[in-house]
């Protein structure tokens, strides 16, 4: 630590500087010295993070001439990113992938690999070296959805800036692993969204639209996203299973994004995608039918069309998608995306049975039991006949009656409740005036906050 | 349930604060006289209030209890205040539900747009701002406290969650559509300064909201709110630079540029065109000359990038010229990347044609100023992987798309002529080439298949003709052209029709074996 801030002084710079190249070892995957290395502390051995991999660090930045322009630490705050993606400063990306966890290094920086000639306005001038201190806390897989089914480590990164889009057709080579037994491995083509149809798990399917072209990535998949709890027994794989599969992304050919095709194009398309989604829905592949539905709505729901038939053609397969994904959404337990998606169904046509009845199972599995109602009864109102919604309104009754016995019990006695509060409060308050009164602090009394500790007990 | 008045009555001593809970039949009145030493305030005084703010809030009276909170700061801010820091049920929710409300009132003001509205302060928007910040602030320092002792609960993320929404609620109204100034600190202004030492105490990572939430979910808000939320905050934070030297300084400025149109794509959806303009330029400025990839503009997110330099040129935004620079120097040319654009999106023959001799010109206009030369790289690859294409491969409908094939043919006349100037860059070249066989392969085929079909539509026109002269004089018949019926045509002109299409082709193809002549010369001569 010592030599450490000796080496920031002022007056020692220029020489470090050379000291720091003699004792540093060039990192950089061409050497031109473009950053040097000086490990501090030594971390943990064993492995060091992978492309694409969340690390955490925290790092101060300093001119040569000792100012420091940046640090994590004052933040109080560690630094987090993915690594090897291009979102940070050239010479992070380097020096990151280079450390293991725990380890503590500096880095000094040539310009091209930190600020180059433009410098940073304030802070940091034009062409100028930096010096890095680090320490990477962590790093773990990159994870690939909100709910953290898919994690992905790169193995070897692609290139590109484009990604498989919906309907892309791709080329891969997977080997999927649970545990350590490889139970699949083969060079397959399929089209992203349908990978169902040769046996690729969701993940898979899913991951794909994050992937460039020639990567090879480790994806970490929770059962939602393998097998389910269903597992595959052709592969022996028992159910609620994290599986592994390694994926290697040959080649890809973008599907049209909506804005490239014209009308015309989309509905020649359009009952093929409808066909596959009522294909996955029949064989319980929820999540792939929901794929197909929504590529439906996201190709026509911007469109007029030409003339009334043309209109009301394209409507008719908007609204029915929509309805489509509201009982898929039901099946899947996704009760708030059933309900968006029925409100717009609703929007257009108000006495839509199956909308509306849609809705009311979804409301009422959210125990929102008065609406729920409300939407069984406009059902019985549009068919009087429908006796499933009649069935669905004495379960809603029956369910309001319940949870309003319950909340009898909670709130029966409110106002004792309040009552005996009123009292503590009152005796918790007349003693701080009697002490506050006593150390002749006058006039302060209660704007002092009560601290939580003699708050009363609740 | 809940009724509340709050008035004063006729000589402005006392404030009538009346509760009347009408389920459970009891009233409570209280007379409060203002300025009321604090001695004199009894402890169901205190309960009352709380009482009281709590209806005032359900009851949607909100704006009421701000200005009450206002008014009378000193004593009764800090009654209300702890009476609601002992509430222990659900304190979080509570917190947030009162925020909620709180807001909601806000946001029913209009926003001044002028310094003479701000200063005048008229439907005392400023001054709402103001008390719901100091509102807030008891429950923010509370929860830092925790934070600092490292005894957090689960409670208290609860309760930052609440704080975290109100901030982004906040962000969106009013500060979104609010006029900044740095160098003028008006109340505003510090209205958003505030929010952002919120969010800095509630230990909520600004990289995190701004780059890195699209795989958050957000337990208290919806998407739409946290996008328009973060695209306000990214405005506050690049622009009117505000937190802006405790940001990390070590993002590559191209993927906060990237990050940043998502946000600026944000901003266009709400037609706050200073504030994009402002935004974007802030982004370009940090991108060094020629690092920017150009296949970055291929991403979604850069295809509102014309329409935003459209708005800039057609406003009298002090940007303009900064702007334009930065673009020409940046390795993208803002002509090309419309020529780009439209290609894609416009379906229209004709406007195809007429981008693709725009192409043309432009190209003619870089070899002979000799500036801009890096055009004549990869960028122009990717306009000619574009315009050399045939949507359709082989089934093209090549009388649709004729103005766009003709234009295409001639650009790649004129590109084989200027090979000396193009050849300079031999990876460029040797991809063009390419590019080049691929489209006259695949369009010689498109060729002979229409003309063969069309021949053959001839062939029937002229049997049937022959046969009719020989039984009677009927006129009509009809083809089928594609799915849709051309009726009410003579056979003359039928026939008129058929042979201009093949005539067409012929054009098509006198042109595509000029080019390979010319291909053939070029590769004779010596270099």
């Amino acid at each position: 630590i010592l030599s450490y801030s000796v080496f920031f002084s002022t007056s020692v710079c220029k020489e470090s500087t050379a000291v720091f190249a003699a004792n540093g070892i060039d990192i950089t995957p061409r050497k031109d010295q473009g950053v040097f290395k000086v490990v501090k502390r030594q971390g943990l051995d064993g492995d060091r993070p992978m492309i694409g991999d969340k690390v955490t660090v925290h790092y101060t930045g300093k001119l040569l001439t000792g100012k420091k322009f940046d640090c994590s630490w004052e933040r109080k705050e560690p630094f987090c990113f993915n690594v090897g993606k291009g979102q940070v400063l050239k010479a992070w990306d380097i020096g990151v992938l280079s450390m293991q966890r725990g380890e503590v290094c500096t880095l000094l920086c040539k310009p091209d690999y930190a600020y180059g000639p433009t410098g940073n306005p304030d802070k940091i001038p034009p062409n100028s070296l930096v010096v890095f201190e680090m320490e990477l806390l962590n790093f773990e897989g990159e994870i690939l959805t909100a709910d953290g089914g898919i994690m992905r480590r790169i193995k070897v990164k692609g290139e590109g800036y484009s990604n498989p889009n919906d309907g892309a057709s791709v080329d891969v080579h997977l080997e999927g692993r649970c545990g350590d037994r490889l139970f699949d491995c083969r060079d397959v083509g399929f089209i992203v969204g349908q990978g169902e149809d040769k046996g690729i798990p969701l993940g898979v399917d899913r991951a794909m639209d994050k992937m460039q072209r020639g990567e090879c990535c480790l994806l970490y998949l929770k059962p939602k996203y393998g097998f389910g709890n269903e597992g595959k027994p052709e592969y022996k794989v028992g159910p609620d299973k994290d599986i592994v599969y390694e994926v290697t992304l040959k080649n890809f050919k973008r599907a049209k994004e909506s804005w490239e095709m014209d009308l015309n194009e989309k509905l020649d398309l359009v009952s093929g995608v409808k066909t596959k989604g009522n294909q996955y829905f029949k064989a319980g592949r929820h999540h792939q039918a929901v794929i197909q539905y929504q590529r439906i709505i996201s190709w026509l729901e911007l469109e007029c069309g030409t003339g009334m038939e043309q209109h009301k053609k394209i409507q008719d397969y908007v609204l029915t998608a929509h309805l489509n994904l509201a009982l898929c959404f039901l099946r899947l337990k996704e009760f708030s995306q059933a309900v968006d998606n029925c409100n717009k169904v609703i929007e257009h046509d108000e006495s839509n049975e199956k909308a509306l009845y849609r809705r009311g199972e979804a409301r009422l599995l959210r125990n929102e039991y008065s609406l729920a109602m409300a939407d069984f009864q406009k059902v019985l109102e549009v068919n009087p006949l429908n006796r499933a919604a009649r069935a669905q309104l004495s379960s809603c009754q029956s369910k309001m009656k319940e949870h309003q016995e319950q909340e009898k019990k909670i709130y029966a006695n409110m106002f004792q409740k309040f009552a005996e509060r009123d009292s503590k409060v009152c005796k918790l308050t007349k003693r701080r005036k009697d002490e506050s009164m006593r150390s002749g602090m006058n006039g302060e009394v209660g704007i002092k906050r009560r601290r939580r500790s003699q708050d009363c007990p609740s | 349930m809940l009724k509340v008045q709050i008035g004063t009555n006729l000589c402005g001593k006392y404030f009538l604060i009346s509760t009347a809970c009408y389920g459970v039949n009891y009233t409570r009145h209280l007379f409060i006289q203002r300025e009321t030493p604090e001695e004199d305030l009894k402890p169901e005084d205190y309960q009352q209030f709380r009482d009281v703010g709590a209806a005032c809030l359900s009851g949607g009276d909100g704006q009421q209890l701000l200005k009450f909170i206002q008014d009378e700061k000193n004593q009764v801010t800090s009654l209300i205040l702890d009476g609601r820091l002992t509430l222990d049920e659900s304190r979080a929710a509570s917190v947030g539900l009162a925020l909620s409300a709180l807001h909601k009132q806000l946001s029913r003001l209009p926003v001044p747009y002028t310094q003479q509205q701000e200063e005048a302060d008229e439907h005392g928007l400023c001054c709402c701002c103001v008390a719901l910040a100091t509102f807030t602030r008891p429950f923010v320092d509370g929860v830092k406290k925790k934070d600092e002792n490292c005894n957090p609960t689960p409670e208290d993320d609860e309760l930052k969650a609440e704080i975290l929404k109100f901030c982004m609620l906040s962000l969106k109204e009013p500060l979104l559509e609010a006029e900044l100034n740095r160098d003028r600190k008006s109340t505003l202004w510090l209205f958003a300064v505030e929010i952002m030492i919120i969010l800095s105490a509630i230990r909520e990572s600004l990289p995190g909201l701004l780059f890195f939430s699209s795989l958050r979910k957000f337990t208290t808000m919806d998407t739409d709110l946290s996008k328009e939320s973060a695209a306000c905050l990214a405005y506050l934070l690049f622009v009117q630079l505000i937190a802006m030297d405790t940001f990390p300084a070590v993002f590559n400025p191209v993927f906060i540029l990237q990050c940043n149109m998502e946000h600026i794509n944000q901003l266009l959806s709400r037609y706050a065109i200073s504030k994009l303009q402002a935004l974007f330029a802030k982004s370009l400025e940090k991108v060094e000359d020629n690092s920017l990839p150009v296949g970055v503009l291929d991403l979604e997110s850069f295809y509102s990038a014309p329409q935003i330099l459209y708005l800039i040129n057609t406003s009298d935004c002090y940007f303009f010229p900064n702007v334009l620079c930065l673009f020409y120097t940046n390795t993208i040319s803002y002509r090309s990347l419309l020529c780009r654009c439209m290609l894609k999106t416009s379906h229209h023959a004709g406007v195809e044609g007429y981008i693709v001799n725009n192409i043309r010109s432009q190209i003619q206009s870089t070899i002979k100023g000799e500036a801009n030369k890096w055009f004549l790289g990869t960028e122009l690859l990717l306009l000619l992987e574009l315009v050399l294409s045939l949507p359709q491969a082989a089934e093209t409908d090549l009388l649709t798309n004729m103005d766009k094939i003709m234009e295409s043919l001639n650009l790649l006349r004129y590109l084989l002529t200027r090979d000396k100037e193009l050849k300079s860059d031999a990876d460029v070249w040797e991809e063009l080439c390419r590019i080049k066989d691929e489209y006259l392969k695949m369009l010689r085929v498109c060729i002979s298949m229409s003309r063969a079909y069309y021949s053959a539509e001839m062939k029937a026109l002229k049997e049937e003709r022959k046969l009719k002269q020989a039984r009677s004089t009927r006129l009509l018949k009809t083809i089928t052209v594609k799915h849709d019926k051309v009726s009410h045509m003579s056979p003359e002109v039928q026939y008129q029709v058929l042979q201009s299409a093949l005539v067409t082709f012929d054009l098509m193809e006198s042109l595509v074996v000029r080019i390979d002549e010319i291909t053939e010369e070029k590769q004779g001569k010596p270099h």
